[in-house]
Order: structure tokens, then C-alpha cells, then sequence
């Protein structure tokens, strides 16, 4: 292999080279400014995760498999994935080849960084050095492969269906320039080395193009037009780049350790929460997955518009698709970056100016305190109380309105033999999730320090709840060292097992319905279904799980109103009655009422089955 | 007006010649629902947080519509915004937001 | 030959439109679900407000309608448009060709159990109006003690004015349901305590403010302006209430022995799926649609097909009854002017 050119320089380098200086120097300062925009206890935090081997081993993990294999959208949709990631991964290896050609053939040159992205039109092979044959036809090979990602993408811009989309993303104009001068990158690329193919030599793609181009055109000063507007194309997209969706490529570079780190949202715009929305591709899965999107008009209202309006600090729509959200999570559960469209919500929700703050001052706890050191003994049925087990049981605002819910709770744990007290008898302090929910820390803190009292001075061992809704807030904010807070599924599914209560199987088949604050809240999937399973025929809706559909009522919305949630409704049982199940079993007292309304079966919740179903 | 045994305090008495309704019409241009209260009471009935401040959000918007606005700011400082309230209401009406709005747009007498 | 119409429903509304066919010489052929006539009003004990015993009326209306083809324990399996006629296909293998269908289709109680934080099924002592005549008249009910009771509670519009339960209307008779079973409980239990818990009082009928004002005056019955939202057990049993007085603008708590819901009046889905049939159209309230609400309330957008009774909307029984004898006369005038 020579080189042809004594200065290894050409003119045409110069866009490149531009938009290249232009995107590395504005990724650079953004992720300084980034970093230093975290806490100073997250940046320490953010730094010393580089030394933990463990986490190391993660981000390494983490950046192949989400930035270059996109293993999130290949499990999502085969044809999706390969998309993604031949062009992701494609163009990393042209990259990382190009460079170790240069290192190989031309060491003299590593300094001069558009060298390995033009290799072939300063170098020449001839028939009798070949050289470098292995990595031209690697180069060849990668170069097909990132095509065929740009085709099926062009296919996917007409239909989306097939790759499992139902409504994909309206791009910006920013995105459409990227995203033409992307589609335009490869196939320039191909053209420029087409035509150089029999100077530099080539492998089957390039070769076989250089025949054919050579069959017309023999004039050797057509090649360098494209390798210009090769160097073009590559500097509209690098210029366009931080302006469009396709900031995400460096962006998640940075958010994966951040995320890894375990770095939370924090701030409304600042720190990783800017990252996040740069980090968003735009791919537009969350518009399918979210629950608002039965009624069309709200999919526009998606995670990835959310993004996009940060992005253009667009205040109206910013807080108009903050409030509206039902938080409950299911597009943080399917973003294959890891953007937290729930928590970001919140904290837009958070910087709002407030002129009336409430003032729990006269909310006292201590008539509550006097009233929880009274448990509960069943001595009629006192089986393996050995641990001394004290249960405080929190019901919750919610299930005050579904006393059924109480009723069988209390029933069960008296078969059960446990020792129980109930905290909210004569109603409670609320948990102060739903005021966390609408962004309003300074007062939730309150309610929570007051029913910290409150727990601490029962001298309970157990916290029991009722409510998925109270349970992620007392898990997620509450110090309760040494109390163990527990959902009543969990804790049934306990005390099945532990053969405190004996619950009778039957036939009837139920669909159980994941709440989203105690599935994708709380992760408990599992404890829930093996309950059903003890009383009946656990039956699944379509979707279920991480992916289950939010029945609608949430709490979480702050701007939807009774009639705008009833089409999610619908849409939630229409999902859990796929399977044409007797009954539809929930574990979450607002997910029962608000099923109740419009089901056309019977809605339980959990408890109530277990109760009906045993004896004792 | 010692000897008469009764006087006439300010606050007991509505005027509605006098009542501003700026506010209370650009909270209904943001929840159109606020129009739609029938009093029916099934909100405090369940509000945790009347038994500590008398909190209703009925008594807030009927207080805020005659002009009584200070009081309604009185009852709704213990609002927990627990959704209780907008479970029952038996109009649908969004009270959550209602609650959220008033604390927004309108401000205490010394601040303003 | 005697024109033969048919009747769906038989229900008061239905027995009193074929008593008076039947006195024009027309032949008309009841066709009820059940397995005996007079639908809700049967299931009833005395009707407001001069306490007749529902008895009699429903009694004489069978009386008078006797010579009806009346087919029992019967449903409508299809209806098909011939030209000028309607072929009704029933459940029980009979066809009938008609020009004429009188829908009296009638209403459903709202299920109580749907609004479950008033407890109906969950709570002992938590009972529905219709549950309350069902004891007026057998004596038979587990729920309710004859030992005496300190206080009883009326709820009204239980799934009635209520968009969660999906019926916004007002019901009608509930108010004055709810008065006329108070007097009636009070007469039985002398010494309890009895409270209305009511949204707005509606006595619009003849002699119904008379009514309230001797439920308030006669029986000291206790009415309270305020909705029931909470309904809770105590240790020995007993509900508690949970409510806001909201004339004396504060919340109210009592403990009951006994509570009534005044469960509504809401569409019956039988009498949309018969609707469905012959493309009726559907009010928002989920009533059958009339023609217009002032003029021909008795009149379908279809040819042929009369309404009359509460499948339009809630009725009282005289309401019902008058209704039933001007779609008759509806359908009479209809004939008469084919005949010409």
C-alpha cells in the first residue's frame, strides 16, 4: 500500500473537518456544563463510580449493547432492532476499522483525523500489494450493512406498522435534515469509493460499483465531486447534529455511567435530566405505550414531544404535557435509552410558582399517636406468632372509599393470627405521594414527617398497606429503619407460604391487573400472581407486567378530567379481558374504582379473593 | 353605635355589587368544572383534612365566588391533595386541579 | 280483522295500554321477560302518596287485560323490517307479523353494589329501597332486626344525579320514595331516630309537599341537606355515616342500625337491546330517544313504534299510566287515519 498524495491533505477534508471541530467541541462543553450542573454529592458520586469495577463493567455492557447493539429494540421488534443497530453498530466499525487501517498502512498519518474517513482516496493498491484485502472487504461488508439499515429506514418512514410501530414520531425539520443527510452519508460514500475503487482497491461492494461506473463514465475527474460531497454531507449532519434528535448518540454516551451511578432527576432542566432529553432518539416508542394515546389527540402529548419542547423551552406545552401525564411510568419502562418521562414530569412540575402554600401546622399527630398502640390480638387463633410480629396497617385515603378492601384485609389477618392495629381508623394523614406527584415537595415532606411520628411511636415491626400508591412514597421516602413496609399482596403471598392461611383453589378464572405504582412502581409482579394463582385460574390481559395498561384513574394527572379518562378506561379492560376471564382481580383501591365503573365482570381486588377463598 | 346592642360587621354580610370576579372567571377559564359544583358536600364528608381546617373544597368555591376569599384560603391550607374529593364528587369535577389553580393565580391580601 | 299490536313489556305501563286497546277492539299481545306481570310496581308494598297498596292497581290492571294474548317467561329473539310491518321473532319459537310495537320496556334499579363506598353488600345492615318493600311485604329479610333500632338513614340518589355511576339524570321518584318509606319505617319503629340525607329536596307531584311536611311535622323525621360519601362499621356492627350538613356547613357523622340506599332508576339494557333491533335511537341518558320531549314523548323516530312508561325516562305511576293511554290513543289515531 502507498499513498498518492505527498500531503495527505485535500481540500474537499475541510467540511469534514469543520463539522467534525464544530460537534466535538459542543458535546465537550455541554457534558462539562452537565456535570457540573449535578449536586456536588452527585458529581462525587458520579465520579467514584469509575472506580467501582462493578459499575465499570456495567457502563461497558451498557454502551455496547444500548448504543451500538440496541438489545431493548430487538426484543421489542426483530426488524426494529436491525435497523437500529446496523447503522449504529455498522458505522462504529467503519469508524474503528478505518482507524486501524490507518494505524497498519499509514502510522504516519494517525494525526490527521479526517485520514481514516477519506483512506481511500489518498491511498493506492496495486494488483500484486493487495495488501490490505481482509479489511477492504470488512469495510466493504460494514459499509452493506449500514445500507441496509438506511433502507429499512427509508421503508419504515412509509411503513411503520412493519416494524411494529403504530404511530411513530413527527420529526422536526432539524430531524429531517439529519436525517437526509444520514440516509445521504453511505450511499455518497459508496459512490466516492466506488469510483476510486481501482486506484485504492476495493473489496466486492466498491470493486464491483467501480466496474459498473467505469462502463460510462471513464473520466477520472468525476471522482472527486463525490468524495466533496461525501466531506459535505458528513458536515451537515455533525452541524445539524446537537440541533436534532440525533444528539442522543453522544448524549447516552454520558447517560449510561450517570444512570449506572444512580444519579435521580432532580432538578426540572438542569443535570441529568437535560441529559435525558438530549439522550431521547426520538424513536417514538412511547407514543404507542402511552395510555393516553386512545384518544388521539394525546399522542402528541408523549414522552418524546415532552423532550422536544424542553428542548425548544416551549413553557405552554412544556407544562401543559407535564400536568396531563398519568405518571404511571410505562414510557420509562419501554425507552430503550432509559429516559424517565414520569420523573422528568414531576419536576417540571416542581419549579411552579405557587402563591398559597399550604400549613399543616394545626395538623396534629398526636391524638393518632395515642390511638395505634392498641393491637389487635387474636388469641383465638394465634398460630406461629414468634417473632413478636406487630403489624400497623395504613389503608389509605383510597380505600377508605372501598371498604370492602378493609373489611377483607381485616378478616384475613385475624384468620391469619396476626397481631394487628389499624393507623387510620377515623381517617389519616395522607402519605404525601400525591403531593409529591404534583410537584409540591416542601408540604409532602410535612405529611411525611408527621406520619414518621406517627409509624415510630406504634412500635409496629410491619408496616401493612393497602394502597401501591402509599407504598412506593413509604418506600421511596419515608425512614422507617428497622420497620418493614410491605403491600398486602406481598404480605398475603407470605403468609400463604409460611401456611398461615389456607386458601381453597377454584375454577374461576381471573385476570390480574399489574397497578402501575406497585408493578413499575415497586417491581412486584410476581408475589401478586402467585395469590391469584393460590385462589384461581390466573388468567393475563394482552399486555401485562412492566408493559400493563393503567387503568385511567390515576392520580397522577393533574389536568385530565372524569370524562377525558374514560376511553383509557375502557381500553385498560378491554387489554385485562382479552382472554374473556371471569373476573378482573386488581391489588390498588383507585384501579378497582375506576374499573368498577365500566367493566362488564365483576372487579376485586386481591384481598377480597384471598378472603372469600378461605376458610378458617 | 354602642347602645343599640348589635352592629354590623363588614364580613358578615355579602355585597355582590362589590365582588371581583376577575379571578374566580380566569380559574373557570382554566376548569370550566368549577361552574358545575351542586353542593351536595360529599367532598368534606370525606376530606381528611376538615376535621384540622374545615377544609371543603365546595365551601372554597362558593367563599371565592361571593368574594370571601381570604377564608377560602383559610380552608384549603390544609388540602393534602389526596384526591379524595375528586373520587366522590359526583359531577366529576377535577378538584385536584382546582386546588392546584386557586394556589397559582390568586394571591393573599398582604402580598398584593 | 282486528289490527294486532304488540306490547313489550308488562309492566304497568304495558297492562294499562292493553286494557285500553283491548276497549278499542284492537288485539294486543303482551310479551314479558318475566315470569309475571307488573313488572317493579308488583315488587312494591304502597304507592305514594295516598299509600294505595300496589296490590290493588297492579291486580285490577291484570283484571282488565286479561283478554290480551300475554305470553310469559318471553323474550324478543329478533325484529325484521318487512315493507310496511314489523316480523318479531321470539324466544319461545313463536313469530308474529305487526304494523304496531308499544315499547314498555321500562327501567332497571340502579345496582347499589356499584357505589361500594356506601357499602351494599359489604356492610350487614346496608339495605335498598326495593330490599325495604320486599320486607314491607314478606316480613323477610336477614338484614333487618325487629328488636327496636335507635336511628335509621335515608341515602337518596344512590347512582341517580351521580356521573360516576353514569346516570346524571334525577330519578324522580326517590325523594318522595324515600319520604313515604321513612313514615312507614317510623310507624313500625317508633322510637328511632330517622335521617334523610338528601342533595335537593324534588317533591313536584300532587300532595307530595304535603307529604314532606308530615314526615317533618307528624313523624320528626330528620332531613339533611348533604350526600353521603363514607360508610363505615364500628366495633359492634353498626354503620357509621359519614356526610357534610352543608346548611350548617359542617361534616356530620351518625351511627345507624339500619341504612336505606334509594337506588335510582337507570335504563334497562334489555330495552336498549330490543332497541338496537329496529335502530331506535338512544338518549344520552341511555333512554329510548322520543320523537321530541314535549309534543310526542310517546313517538319513535320509526314508524309504527310507540313508546310509553320510564324506558324513556324516569316516571312515577301516574305519569306511567297517563302515558300509556295516550300512546294508545297515539296508535288508535295512527289506525284510524291508515283506514281513511
Amino acid at each position: 500500500m502507498r499513498e498518492i498524495y505527498l500531503s495527505g491533505f485535500n481540500t474537499f477534508v475541510l467540511p469534514f473537518m469543520f463539522g467534525m471541530l464544530f460537534v466535538l467541541g459542543w458535546c465537550l462543553i455541554g457534558a462539562v456544563r452537565i456535570i457540573f450542573q449535578l449536586t456536588p454529592d452527585d458529581r462525587k458520586k458520579f465520579f467514584l463510580s469509575f472506580l467501582n469495577p462493578k459499575i465499570m463493567l456495567k457502563n461497558i455492557r451498557d454502551w455496547f449493547c444500548d448504543c451500538l447493539f440496541h438489545v431493548k429494540l430487538w426484543k421489542r421488534n426483530k426488524l426494529l432492532g436491525y435497523m437500529h443497530s446496523s447503522i449504529a453498530f455498522g458505522w462504529f466499525m467503519l469508524i474503528v476499522i478505518g482507524h486501524i487501517e490507518v494505524f497498519l498502512y499509514t502510522p504516519q498519518r494517525v494525526h490527521q483525523i479526517w485520514y481514516p474517513i477519506f483512506f481511500r482516496y489518498f491511498v493506492a493498491v496495486t494488483d500484486s500489494t493487495m495488501k490490505g484485502s481482509f479489511f477492504f472487504f470488512l469495510m466493504d461488508f460494514f459499509l452493506l450493512v449500514v445500507l441496509s439499515g438506511i433502507v429499512l429506514a427509508i421503508i419504515k418512514r412509509a411503513r411503520s406498522r412493519i416494524f411494529g410501530m403504530r404511530r411513530t414520531t413527527r420529526a422536526s425539520l432539524t430531524d429531517l435534515i439529519g436525517l437526509y443527510s444520514l440516509w445521504a452519508i453511505f450511499p455518497l460514500r459508496l459512490l466516492a469509493e466506488g469510483f476510486t475503487a481501482d486506484i485504492s482497491g476495493g473489496s466486492f461492494l466498491t470493486k464491483s460499483l467501480n466496474l459498473v461506473l467505469h462502463s460510462f463514465l471513464s473520466d477520472q475527474m468525476n471522482m472527486l465531486p463525490t468524495w466533496w460531497a461525501y466531506s459535505i454531507a458528513l458536515c451537515i449532519f455533525m452541524c445539524i447534529l446537537p440541533f436534532s434528535r440525533y444528539m442522543h448518540i453522544p448524549a447516552e454516551i454520558l447517560l449510561i455511567p450517570m444512570r449506572n451511578a444512580g444519579i435521580p432527576v432532580r432538578h426540572a432542566r438542569k443535570g441529568i435530566s437535560r441529559l435525558q432529553v438530549y439522550s431521547c432518539p426520538s424513536c417514538g416508542v412511547c407514543i404507542d405505550a402511552c395510555p393516553m394515546g386512545v384518544v388521539k389527540a394525546n399522542s402528541k402529548d408523549a414522552t418524546v414531544y415532552l423532550n422536544r419542547q424542553i428542548k425548544r423551552s416551549n413553557e405552554r406545552r412544556i407544562e401543559e404535557i407535564s400536568d396531563k401525564c398519568l405518571l404511571c411510568g410505562k414510557c420509562t419502562a419501554v425507552c430503550p435509552v432509559g429516559v424517565e418521562g414520569d420523573r422528568i414530569r414531576i419536576a417540571q412540575r416542581s419549579i411552579r410558582p405557587y402563591n398559597l402554600t399550604p400549613d399543616y401546622s394545626n395538623i396534629d399527630e398526636n391524638s393518632a399517636i395515642l390511638a395505634v398502640n392498641n393491637f389487635v390480638s387474636t388469641e383465638n387463633n394465634v398460630v406461629s406468632n414468634t417473632n413478636n410480629e406487630r403489624v400497623l396497617y395504613f389503608a389509605g385515603c383510597m380505600t377508605a372509599l372501598t371498604p370492602g378492601i378493609r373489611k377483607s384485609m381485616e378478616s384475613v389477618l385475624r384468620k391469619a393470627g396476626v397481631s394487628y392495629e389499624m393507623m387510620d381508623k377515623d381517617g389519616g394523614i395522607c402519605c404525601g405521594r400525591p403531593m409529591l406527584m404534583a410537584g409540591r415537595k416542601a408540604p409532602a415532606k410535612e405529611m411525611i414527617r408527621k406520619n414518621t411520628n406517627i409509624i415510630k411511636a406504634s412500635g409496629a415491626t410491619t408496616l401493612l398497606l393497602s394502597c401501591p400508591i402509599c407504598l412506593k412514597v413509604f418506600k421511596e421516602e419515608y425512614e422507617l429503619e428497622g420497620i418493614e413496609i410491605i403491600h398486602h399482596s406481598e404480605y398475603m403471598d407470605r403468609l400463604i407460604a409460611e401456611g398461615r392461611l389456607h386458601v381453597e383453589s377454584s375454577d374461576v378464572r381471573y385476570a390480574y391487573h399489574d397497578p402501575c405504582e406497585l408493578g413499575r412502581g415497586c417491581g412486584i409482579y410476581e408475589q401478586p400472581r402467585r395469590v391469584v394463582a393460590a385462589a384461581g385460574q390466573l388468567v393475563e390481559g394482552a399486555k401485562s407486567g412492566k408493559e400493563s395498561i393503567c387503568c385511567g384513574g390515576s392520580l397522577g394527572s393533574l389536568s385530565l378530567g372524569f370524562e377525558q379518562r374514560k376511553l383509557m378506561t375502557e381500553n385498560a379492560i378491554n387489554n385485562l379481558t382479552a382472554d374473556n376471564p371471569d373476573a378482573i382481580v386488581t391489588a390498588c383501591p383507585l384501579c378497582k374504582t375506576t374499573f368498577g365503573r365500566y367493566a362488564d365482570r365483576p372487579v376485586v381486588d386481591i384481598v377480597e379473593v384471598i378472603d372469600s377463598k378461605t376458610g378458617n | 353605635m354602642n347602645g343599640f346592642g348589635f352592629r354590623l360587621s363588614p364580613s358578615s354580610a355579602i355585597n355582590l355589587d362589590k365582588v371581583d370576579r376577575s379571578r374566580f372567571e380566569e380559574l373557570c377559564s382554566i376548569e370550566p368544572d368549577a361552574l358545575r359544583c351542586m353542593s351536595c358536600g360529599s367532598c368534606s364528608a370525606t376530606c381528611p383534612a376538615a376535621q384540622f381546617s374545615g377544609m371543603s373544597i365546595r365551601k372554597v368555591l362558593l367563599n371565592l365566588q361571593r368574594g370571601k376569599e381570604e377564608e377560602a384560603f383559610r380552608l384549603m391550607s390544609n388540602c393534602m391533595l389526596c384526591g379524595k374529593c375528586t373520587m366522590v364528587c359526583p359531577r366529576g369535577i377535577n378538584t385536584r386541579r382546582i386546588v392546584l389553580t386557586i394556589s397559582r393565580i390568586y394571591e393573599k391580601e398582604e402580598k398584593r | 280483522m282486528k289490527e294486532i299490536i304488540v306490547i313489550i313489556g308488562g309492566g304497568i305501563a304495558g297492562l294499562e295500554a292493553a286494557s285500553n286497546l283491548l276497549k278499542l277492539g284492537y288485539s294486543p299481545i303482551i310479551i314479558e321477560k318475566s315470569d309475571h306481570l307488573g313488572g317493579h310496581v308488583a315488587n312494591w308494598h304502597k304507592l305514594f302518596p295516598d299509600l294505595t297498596p300496589a296490590k290493588d292497581l297492579v291486580d285490577e290492571l291484570i283484571a282488565s287485560s286479561k283478554d290480551a294474548n300475554i305470553f310469559l317467561n318471553t323474550e324478543v329473539s329478533f325484529i325484521n323490517r318487512l315493507k310496511d310491518s314489523y316480523n318479531i321473532m321470539l324466544s319461545n319459537g313463536i313469530s308474529i307479523i305487526t304494523k304496531y310495537i308499544l315499547m314498555t320496556t321500562g327501567f332497571r334499579l340502579f345496582e347499589a353494589s356499584k357505589k361500594e363506598e356506601y357499602g351494599y353488600g359489604i356492610y350487614n345492615q346496608v339495605i335498598t329501597n326495593s330490599d325495604l318493600e320486599h320486607w314491607f311485604n314478606t316480613g323477610q329479610d336477614k338484614r333487618i332486626d325487629e328488636s327496636p333500632m335507635n336511628a335509621i338513614g335515608f341515602v337518596h340518589c344512590v347512582g341517580s344525579r351521580d356521573e360516576k355511576a353514569r346516570n346524571s339524570q334525577c330519578s324522580k321518584v326517590c325523594c318522595i320514595t324515600a319520604i313515604k318509606q321513612a313514615i312507614e319505617l317510623k310507624e313500625k319503629f317508633p322510637d328511632a331516630q330517622i335521617y334523610c340525607f338528601y342533595m335537593d329536596l324534588r317533591l313536584f307531584g300532587k300532595k307530595f309537599e304535603d307529604f314532606y311536611t308530615k314526615a317533618q311535622r307528624d313523624h320528626g323525621i330528620h332531613f339533611i341537606r348533604g350526600r353521603v360519601s363514607e360508610v363505615g362499621e364500628n366495633i359492634e356492627g353498626k354503620v357509621i355515616v359519614k356526610a357534610e350538613d352543608t346548611l350548617a356547613g359542617k361534616p356530620i357523622k351518625v351511627t345507624l342500625d339500619l341504612l336505606v340506599l334509594m337506588s335510582g332508576m337507570v335504563c334497562n339494557p334489555d330495552s336498549s337491546k330490543t332497541a338496537s333491533m329496529m335502530a331506535l335511537p338512544i338518549d344520552s341518558d341511555g333512554f329510548l330517544k322520543s320523537s321530541d320531549n314535549v309534543f310526542h314523548i310517546t313517538a319513535s323516530p320509526k314508524k309504527g313504534i310507540f313508546y310509553a312508561g320510564a324506558c324513556t325516562g324516569p316516571k312515577t305511576v301516574p305519569e306511567t299510566l297517563a302515558e300509556a293511554r295516550s300512546a294508545v290513543l297515539d296508535i288508535h289515531s295512527h289506525i284510524t287515519s291508515q283506514e281513511k
